[in-house]
């Protein structure tokens, strides 16, 4: 894992010094060297996170005769397979590294290697020959790829303040950006909360040469129409399951050269990862755990039995309010987007904790609500569904109390509940009949934005993800329609990034996710929707699969979401001094997103409760008010984090054709 | 879908039968599933502890109703 950057320009060569400056600011992603390439028209820049291959697969690498450069974060888990296939067909490799399967992929393939990677990655390669920079990402958008077009040529780096390093960029946020992000809780791709940068999509590659930018997907989310699924059995589908999942925890944990750890939430996706690694390879496990001195959050008592089960060396942290007040401005500089939740500065803190432990790598239970079906939002719109076929019915309306248990020993205000939540949107033929609440309830946020803003998010007219949406998702199962948007925005856009790269990277930790494995993804979209959410079970053929693994009461546990802390975190007395800064009414006014008004009325009445029993809308008004202001101060005003650029030492790699060879063309 | 499938998902749908829970909220959670998997619909009637707690019970009305669709 590491972090790219480069610069390729149309009229002069690349200026080094900004090159030099971008990989300074990437430095968290890759301490553990950096190397950089020029010619005339384009320069790449790594910063190294060194994993495989640790002696020698320093970066950018080229192919045989210098003629194919890369810069690469990332990992092509099945580079063996690859590599082999390569040399079979001539080429000569002189590395042991995934990165150097990259540059004679992209030579015997071209564009076409792309969907021959099963892994997740950003990568850049620059083809002399053709003069031509190709960017791509992984399918589902683990790793992150943004950039600058104009006309004098393209900027990209994995993160967004490395593309500040240039200060000619525009600092201003995207009307459309943040529109998004307080609808689907984050800006879709190719849009960013910044109105100069782009990000990549998942499953795309990119291309700038003679002819001009062109993007295009190598691979797509996709289902089969309900009724034609492949494989109807349960039995069958199971075992297949199994093997996929098993050969992609493998696979993560296996290919590497440095030791792997695994997270443990005490929820059933981590159980299975880490009982997988346990029970398929030899090599001891050590694993890392949250913990909260909130109660309400905390899982320690099924951590623990779980590490039991495995015999794991496990270690945890413990996460007080305070704690994620402390670290939210360290965290929203990783972020570099508004955030609806703190949850991100927990999983800051424990990537901290395997970074301390001396890990730099972790496999993690990420990505299997998506591919198999975990959320409570689909089982609600399940519910919702069940009811909107006779919404008068006295017996639908009780579906919501198979949701939430309290609402059965609460009957008297269970009707009121089911109806203000449940009860909208119900028309069965939206393409997102499944997440209009979910939307409808975050949009409340945009009722703070001041009036200036709102109207610059009226006239930008972001797009609507349901526009997106392909055209034979109508023929799909409705549990599918309701994936394709789950992964569209919340997983590529908030789960992969402010939750998982960003937190992981921001102490040079690398996350690896099986259920995100090219063959688990394929299989598990090809899936009865019935073998994922079985009535209101809700990953039923995944607890199939690893019944015999997992403790019963790991197994059959009702699913906790993971949460932290939210606003409560920010009305402490332990309130660190920034607070106030951030949050004064003038700053507000300067930022210029919010009325300054609302928004400090809503924290005068946080500050009378203490944070305490605040409604799920007034928490994300907390958090998108205060992530927000810091994003403003970090980005727009551009004061940065703590040092912006870390202190790079001799480069591993530097190659320096203009400077080397003024003929060089 | 194919009468093996069928019953296959209707074994599956015995073995997950709760009776620790209300019976009348276990016939929602039945009604849930059936509706679902074999695109039926029920009526209030149907929704009900004595209709979908037998497993034949469960078998024939998912027949009837798939026949009537």
């Amino acid at each position: 894992m590491c972090g790219v950057c480069g610069i390729v320009s149309h009229d002069d060569p690349p200026d080094l010094a900004l090159l030099r400056r971008m990989m300074g600011r990437l430095g968290h992603r890759g301490p553990d060297g950096h190397g950089y390439f020029r010619d005339r028209r384009a320069a790449l820049g790594h910063t190294r996170l060194a994993i495989i291959d640790t002696s020698g697969g320093a970066q950018p690498l080229c192919n045989e005769d210098g003629a194919v450069w890369v810069t690469f974060n990332g990992e092509i888990f099945n580079y063996v397979e690859l590599g082999a296939k390569l040399r079979h067909r001539g080429h000569i490799f002189r590395t042991a590294s995934d990165t150097e399967v990259i540059v004679h992929a992209w030579e015997e393939w071209g564009e076409g290697c792309f969907s021959r990677f099963n892994g997740q990655w950003a990568v850049a390669v620059w083809d002399r020959r053709a003069e031509r920079l190709v960017l791509s990402r992984d399918r589902l958008g683990v790793r992150p790829l943004f950039f600058i077009r104009r006309p004098a040529g393209i900027l990209f780096a994995s993160e967004v303040k490395a593309l500040f390093a240039d200060r000619s960029v525009e600092r201003a946020f995207d009307p459309a950006g943040l529109e998004q992000t307080f609808t689907y809780w984050s800006s879709v791709a190719p849009r960013t909360v910044f109105r100069s940068i782009e990000q990549l999509e998942p499953g795309y590659y990119a291309i700038l040469d003679r002819d001009g930018f062109r993007k295009a997907p190598y691979w797509r989310i996709t289902f089969p129409d309900r009724g034609r699924e492949p494989i109807q059995d349960a039995q069958e589908n199971t075992e297949a399951l199994r093997d996929r999942i098993v050969e992609a925890a493998r696979l993560r944990f296996v290919r590497s050269d440095v030791p792997v750890g695994a997270y443990l939430s005490g929820g059933l996706d981590s159980s299975v990862t880490a009982a997988v690694i346990a029970r398929y390879t030899d090599a001891p496990l050590h694993t890392f755990s949250l913990r909260f001195s909130d109660s309400e959050f905390d899982e320690g008592r099924y951590q623990e039995k779980m590490s039991a089960v495995l015999g794991t060396q496990h270690q945890d942290v413990t996460v007080s309010r305070s704690d994620v007040a402390a670290v939210f401005p360290e965290v929203i500089w990783h972020a570099e987007s508004p955030i609806l939740r703190a949850a991100p500065a927990p999983l800051f803190l424990l990537s901290k904790l395997v970074r301390d432990n001396g890990y730099k790598v972790v496999v993690t239970g990420e990505g299997a609500d998506e591919v198999l079906a975990g959320y409570d939002l689909f089982r609600e719109a399940r519910v919702r569904l069940f009811w909107s076929r006779d919404p008068g019915s006295a017996r639908r309306i009780r579906a919501a109390e198979l949701l939430y248990p309290w609402m059965a020993r609460s009957p008297g205000r269970m009707p009121a509940f089911a109806r203000s939540f449940f009860g909208r949107h119900l028309d069965p033929d939206d393409p997102a009949f499944s997440h209009r609440p979910r939307w409808d309830s975050t949009s409340a946020i945009k009722g703070m934005l001041s009036h200036d803003q709102q109207d610059a998010i009226d006239r930008a007219a972001a797009e609507d993800v349901v526009a997106m949406m392909p055209p034979d998702s109508k023929d799909w199962d409705p549990l599918s329609r309701a994936q394709w948007l789950e992964m569209t925005t919340l997983l590529a856009g908030y789960i992969l990034a402010s939750q998982g790269d960003r937190m992981l990277m921001a102490n040079s930790v690398e996350g690896r996710f099986p259920f995100l494995d090219r063959d688990v993804v394929d299989f598990a979209s090809a899936l009865p929707a019935r073998h994922k959410l079985f009535g209101l079970e809700e990953k039923y053929l995944l607890k199939r699969a690893f019944a015999d693994l997992l403790p019963e009461d790991i197994l059959h546990r009702p699913k906790q979401p993971y949460r932290a802390p939210d606003a409560a975190s920010f009305f402490t007395p332990e309130r660190p001094a920034w607070f106030e800064a951030v949050m004064a009414e003038r700053a507000i006014a300067a930022a210029g997103v919010f009325e300054p008004s609302l928004v400090t009325g809503l924290m005068a009445k946080c500050e009378r409760i203490g944070g305490e029993n605040m409604s799920n809308t007034d928490n994300m008004r907390v958090l998108a008010a205060v992530s927000t202001q810091l994003m403003h101060e970090y980005f727009i005003v551009g004061g940065g984090y703590g040092a912006l650029e870390w202190p790079l030492p001799d480069p591993s790699i530097a190659v320096d054709l203009v400077k080397d060879d003024r003929s060089v063309p | 879908m194919n009468r093996d499938i069928v019953e296959q998902i209707l074994r599956e749908y015995d073995a997950l039968h709760r009776a620790d829970t209300d019976p009348e909220l276990e016939a929602v959670r039945a009604a849930i599933l059936l509706e679902d998997v074999f695109g039926i619909a029920l009526s209030d009637a149907e929704i009900d502890p004595a209709v979908l707690a037998d497993s034949s019970a469960v078998a024939a009305l998912v027949a009837r109703l798939q026949g009537a669709a």
